[in-house]
């Protein structure tokens, strides 16, 4: 049995075991030494990706390719953003305690492993290791009614949503007669074996991937629980799963269900609009930023899903580039908004965002920037996220999707600049907190990464195309 | 790999002392932007002196992709030949003069001027990355950084409004040019297939007979692409025409007049020129345009430099026509010639920039020369300086303009052709107009009984040495630049210094025909020269009461030319009057009542939507529930029934 | 009559409506919910054994081993959150978990 492929993957595990067995040993304070042993964990695991060959392990369940390594990157990426995120936070809200980073390497642990699932199998088994993980983190305060009732709701939604997953894989098995993705792919060669319950299976896993990255109409937790859940969990949140549950998705509707294009074309397309515009109008009239940060990931997951709905290697490569993208924004603008105290005390109203302008011009510039992102307003990042899903939809006809997400973008800009016209313009009520470093740093960088990232985007767009290449075969 | 540091350095200080100028302090950034423009000015001259002198091979720096869209490809890289190894020693080394002068001159502001040495360093960034393109969306890059540093260094004093509507005025001109600039890159894209010089250069002999069709007339596509970069590079070059924001310009602070508007962005559209000789050599509709456009505007800035009363204004003039010269030495096909114009203008005209910096500093501020005189005394290094500066401008022998402003008026002549003559005698007498107002300017400033008040002239103070050294180098460069480069520019071994990097098409033969004219010719600009400062000596040393009753005599000529021959009011009344009326009219009744009733409508649409999806998100697990169940009912027999 | 794979797909998609009804038309006890999930699994798992023994294929039987791991992890950590939301709201009311909404 060939394991090495899957070598980041155990060294993610066993560096999870070894630091909670460290926690529990160590006398003093574990957290924090806890929390750098994570992120040096995540590092080094990005190293063995990088490091790693193509091929496959465990019988083929479990491969290593281009673009599983994309993702895992990606996906390392944003937690390690995530876990330095929650350092200073965690400590102010009593919320240091050991279980945190480790939790956080576990979910990470899942995400991996559903980004070489070739198998449905191995796709479960990843997808409930990375939501169990997030279920407890997502309750992770408490003692805060918030948080807890975050964590139920997010429970019983999730459960209820691999429980359609599970049915709908049960379906395709049945109707397939096998789990792994190649041979799939070639019982449904001929599109003349797409059954009813083959069709309903499909629909059904989509829709459990679709919870996944909270599109709608799969998208209701969202709000609720981006806004009861601690901030740096949000952050997590709206970052590294929804990486992994949409290369997933893209994976498992180009591989297996590449033939089937025309059949299910139509339903994300569905999907993506519906998307796009309840993201762009629902956040129009929120007060809470968290609420208003989910609003805008369900947006932003419609965009990406336009490039699945080309089902062309270029669509592909523009969902990946978005993600990109995506991550590094909501990472900084997430920085921001943890680093919204006043007195001591976390708040996240917009409007205590007023006078922040003034009173720290660094902070309210990087928000700024963010924003102007979002809304995909050149030369920020955010437009070229943009421009590489909606060029392949124009390509492939698509026009109905492009012309609705370039409308649903205006609408979006009004919300986006809403947050800078109140930095700028409205009179502060009282001065916030300084950032502690952490954030700051945190926040520069990924502000420099969203204002240039026009300048070199080569690399980044080069690895989506070889990624993307990948799932074509 | 120096050659990438000489470009990049500049931006790393400007960054540093931009992003946190605050916190280390004003002295650490100003010492950060001036160490990165020194190591830049190393590495630009190695990089000089490597390509020409150690024969060194010219290539390309590929740094990545910058844009890859189906067939639109643009790279960054940076072009290393002789052409861009010559502009880039010259910004760099101007530009840390520059840099350096800017210690002593910002040096009374109260406000932390980090932010000057950040926009500076940025400027000079973006003038290496104009210079140093490999392709023509990398050359607009720089150019449109270089509009944008100019905009903020020029409304540097944000609490002066004039200087905030000058920055305005110098962008919002720029833009028309710029405008041009961009359909000739497009229309280069459509002609060729790709914006890489490289790529254009080798496909010139393919091209030459395509035409476009337009209005019912036929153009050759090299002319109107020609026509287009040139339009363009009037924008940039303050050409006749698109020049009114330069004067304005002076707004900014002196090393500002002298960074951008002399020495280094403004003759940004005559480098165009030359890095575009392959293409314009088969446009000859298009160089004799460039030609006239540039004899007229030598003539033209001439006439006004010799009626204006503000120091900084009248070298900003001196610096429009000097531009027209270098543009008729390229109209007539004489790049290498407009490009040794360039090169010691920028030598002469920072030192003239940076002479009257120095003298408004002494003057507390003064601008106006009515109310200087007498104080060659006070300041005898900075009048010593300007001496310099003068001579050069004015071309005589053996300062840097007498070498080149000759090779200008010899290629003018020995083209041959009815607009190079033109060119020719519009630039025999801006030469003569040059020499007159430069010594006006000497004259009227440093001569004469003063006619500051007594506080003023208590004050009056040579400058620091940090202002002063620089200035001294700077003179070094306007007495030697010309004899020493002559030799390499435009001497008999011209073809193997520039190692094709300007091309010049097999007919053209100014270069050759330069050597062959009548020694009248080559002695015609000295003596004009000579003439000017004469006159000047006699209008305002001996009698200066003949400028006044010529004033008095010629009253309309002297308003025409005081006014700059109207040409802010014309644009005014031709431009920005009706423009106005129409704005207002659109205004009223086509924005507000049937663009705005559109949007607004649709607002209220949007933000009713919002309410009604707000709604359903009740916070109840079993609607969230319910809703998924719907949506897979939905999908179900959506695809059911489309599959 | 012989007792083919239709009637225990039947069987299993009953169960799943029944979980899924379970879950949005309860509006008492959080408890339920709990239960209500567990159904669905159940009706997985049918499907799987279902299939495999139609297929003649053990890979449904292995999957069906690890549903039933899975769920058991799942419905651990469904009732730690019970617990600690019951903690802090005093009721498992199902109506009672709408504090945040809009």
């Amino acid at each position: 049995m060939n394991w090495t492929a899957a070598i980041p993957e155990i060294f993610l595990a066993l560096s999870g075991l070894a630091i909670l067995m460290l926690g529990v040993f160590v006398r003093r304070e574990p957290t924090f030494l806890c929390s750098m042993l994570a992120v040096g964990a995540l590092l080094l695991t990005a190293v063995l990706v990088l490091g790693g060959s193509d091929g496959a392990a465990y019988g083929g369940q479990f491969v290593v390719d281009p673009f599983s390594s994309f993702v895992k990157l990606l996906v390392l990426a944003a937690a390690a953003l995530a876990l330095v995120l929650s350092l200073d936070y965690n400590r102010r809200e009593g919320l240091a305690r050991l279980e945190y980073p480790v939790l956080m390497l576990f979910a990470t642990l899942g995400m991996l492993v559903m980004a070489s699932a070739s198998n449905l199998m191995t796709l479960y088994l990843g997808l409930e290791l990375q939501s169990l993980a997030i279920y407890v983190l997502a309750a992770f305060a408490r003692d805060t009614l918030r948080s807890s009732e975050a964590g139920l709701k997010y429970f019983v939604l999730g459960a209820l949503a691999s429980g359609l997953l599970l049915y709908g894989i049960s379906l395709v098995y049945g109707f397939t007669g096998g789990v792994g993705f190649a041979g799939m792919a070639q019982a449904l060669a001929d599109p003349v074996h797409a059954s009813p319950g083959l069709i309903a299976g499909i629909v059904f896993i989509v829709a459990g991937l679709a919870f996944k990255i909270s599109a709608v109409p799969f998208h209701m937790w969202t709000p609720d629980v981006y806004e009861g859940a601690p901030s740096p969990v949000t952050a997590f949140l709206a970052t590294a799963p929804k990486v992994a549950a949409m290369a997933l998705l893209l994976r498992v509707m180009v591989t297996p269900f590449g033939h089937l294009l025309g059949s299910w074309q139509l339903l994300i397309e569905l999907v993506s609009i519906a998307s796009m515009v309840l993201g762009a109008l629902a956040a129009i009239g929120q007060t809470n930023i968290k609420r208003l940060m989910a609003y805008s990931s369900i947006g932003h997951m419609g965009y990406a899903l336009i490039g699945l709905a080309c089902g062309t290697p270029e669509g592909i490569r523009g969902v990946l580039v978005y993600l990109v993208i995506y991550v590094f924004m909501n990472a900084g603008t997430f920085a921001c908004i943890i680093a919204m105290r006043r007195r001591g005390l976390a708040v996240e109203k917009i409007a205590d965002l007023g006078g922040l302008g003034r009173s720290d011009p660094g902070l309210a510039l990087a928000m700024a920037v963010f924003m102007f992102s979002m809304a995909g307003i050149p030369p920020m990042s955010g437009f070229f996220g943009k421009l590489y899903v909606f060029l392949p939809a124009v390509q492939s006809g698509l026009w109905t999707l492009a012309v609705i997400g370039v409308l649903t973008s205006v609408v979006g800009a009004y919300y986006y600049l809403r947050v800078v016209k109140v930095m700028y313009f409205d009179p502060g009520v009282e001065e916030l907190d300084a950032p502690p470093a952490s954030l700051s740093v945190l926040a520069t960088g990924t502000a420099l990464f969203t204002t240039l990232f026009f300048v070199f985007p080569g690399p980044f767009i080069g690895a989506a195309q070889a990624a993307a290449r990948v799932l074509f075969g | 790999m120096i050659y990438a540091v000489a470009v990049f350095a500049p931006l790393f200080g400007s960054l540093v002392a931009g992003l946190s100028g605050r916190l280390i302090g004003d002295r650490a950034a100003q010492a950060v932007t001036i160490l990165c423009m020194i190591l830049a000015a190393i590495c630009g001259s190695t990089a000089f002196v490597q390509l020409v002198f150690q024969g060194g091979s010219p290539g390309t720096v590929a740094l990545g992709t910058w844009l890859d869209v189906g067939q639109f490809q643009a790279p960054w890289a940076l072009r290393y030949d002789t052409l861009s190894a010559v502009m880039v020693a010259m910004v760099t080394f101007v530009a840390t003069l520059i840099h350096i002068y800017s210690v002593g001159y910002m040096g009374h502001e109260k406000n932390p001027v980090s932010r000057f040495f950040s926009y500076l360093s940025l400027f000079t960034f973006a003038m290496l990355m104009l210079v140093t393109a490999d392709n023509l969306l990398q050359l607009f890059f720089g150019w449109e950084g270089v509009g944008l540093a100019s905009y903020l260094l020029i409304g540097y004093w944000f609490d002066k409004p004039s200087a905030c509507a000058a920055a305005i005025k110098a962008f919002v001109v720029n833009r028309i040019g710029d405008l041009f600039f961009a359909v000739g890159i497009a229309l280069v894209f459509f002609l060729f297939g790709s914006i890489e010089f490289s790529a254009i250069f080798a496909a010139i002999g393919q091209h030459q007979n395509a035409i476009y069709h337009v209005l019912g007339a036929d153009f050759r596509a090299y002319e109107v692409i020609g026509v287009l970069l040139f339009l363009g590079a009037m924008g940039k070059s303050a050409q006749l025409g698109l020049h009114v924001w330069l004067p304005d310009a002076m707004e900014g602070p002196t090393p500002v007049s002298a960074l951008i508007h002399a020495a280094t962005m403004v003759t940004a559209g005559v480098f165009l020129m030359a890095r575009m000789s392959p293409l314009l050599d088969y446009a000859p509709g298009a160089l004799a345009f460039i030609t006239v456009i540039g004899g007229s505007t030598a003539l033209f800035a001439a006439t006004i430099g010799c009626a204006q009363n503000d120091i900084k204004r009248v070298i900003a003039y001196s610096t429009c026509s000097q531009l027209g010269y270098m543009f008729v030495a390229a109209g007539v096909g004489a790049y290498q010639v407009s490009i040794f114009h360039l090169i010691t203008h920028a030598f002469f005209k920072a030192l003239l920039f940076l002479g009257a910096g120095s003298v408004i500093h002494a003057m507390s501020d003064e601008q106006d020369m009515r109310r200087m005189g007498g104080i060659w005394r006070k300041i005898p290094a900075t009048y010593a300086l300007m001496w310099v500066g003068s001579l050069a401008l004015a071309g005589i022998f053996p300062f840097a303009g007498y070498f080149s402003k000759d090779a200008i008026l010899e290629a003018a002549y020995a083209s041959g052709s009815a607009v190079g003559l033109y060119g020719w005698v519009c630039g025999m007498l801006a030469a003569f107009l040059t020499a007159f107002y430069s010594w006006r300017l000497l004259i009227m400033t440093f001569h004469g009984a003063p006619r500051a008040d007594h506080h003023v002239m208590e004050h009056v103070h040579e400058s620091p040495p940090v202002m002063i050294l620089p200035l001294v180098v700077l003179a070094i460069g306007a007495l030697v630049a010309g004899f020493a480069l002559k030799g390499l520019f435009i001497g008999p071994d011209w073809a193997a210094f520039w190692a094709g990097s300007i091309a010049n098409a097999p007919d053209n033969h100014v270069l050759a025909a330069m050597e062959e004219l009548p020694v009248w010719v080559g002695f015609a600009p000295l003596v004009v020269g000579l003439a000017g400062i004469g006159t000047a000596y006699l209008f305002y040393m001996v009698d200066p009461e003949i400028p006044v009753r010529l004033a008095a005599r010629f009253g309309g000529v002297y308003r025409l030319l005081l006014n700059k021959w109207y040409f802010d009011e014309f644009y005014d009344w031709l431009i920005v009057r009706p423009y106005f009326a129409l704005a207002r009219l659109l205004w009223q009744v086509g924005d507000a009542t049937l663009i705005d009733g559109m949007p607004n409508g649709a607002a209220a649409l949007a933000a009713d939507g919002s309410r009604r999806i707000v709604k359903l998100q009740t916070g109840s697990i079993a609607v969230y529930a319910f809703s998924m169940l719907i949506g897979l009912v939905v999908l179900v027999s959506v695809f059911l029934l489309f599959r | 009559m012989a007792v083919g794979l239709g009637h225990y797909l039947t069987v299993g998609a009953i169960l799943l409506v029944m979980g899924i009804f379970g879950i949005f038309l309860n509006r008492k006890n959080v408890i339920v919910i709990l239960m209500s999930i567990e159904l669905i699994l159940l009706a997985v798992n049918l499907n799987f054994v279902a299939f495999s023994a139609a297929l003649g294929d053990l890979v449904g039987q292995v999957f069906a081993m690890f549903v039933l791991t899975v769920a058991a992890a799942e419905a651990a950590i469904g009732l730690a959150i019970v617990v600690i939301y019951f903690r802090n709201r005093g009721s498992i009311e199902v109506e009672d978990v709408t504090l945040m909404k809009g």
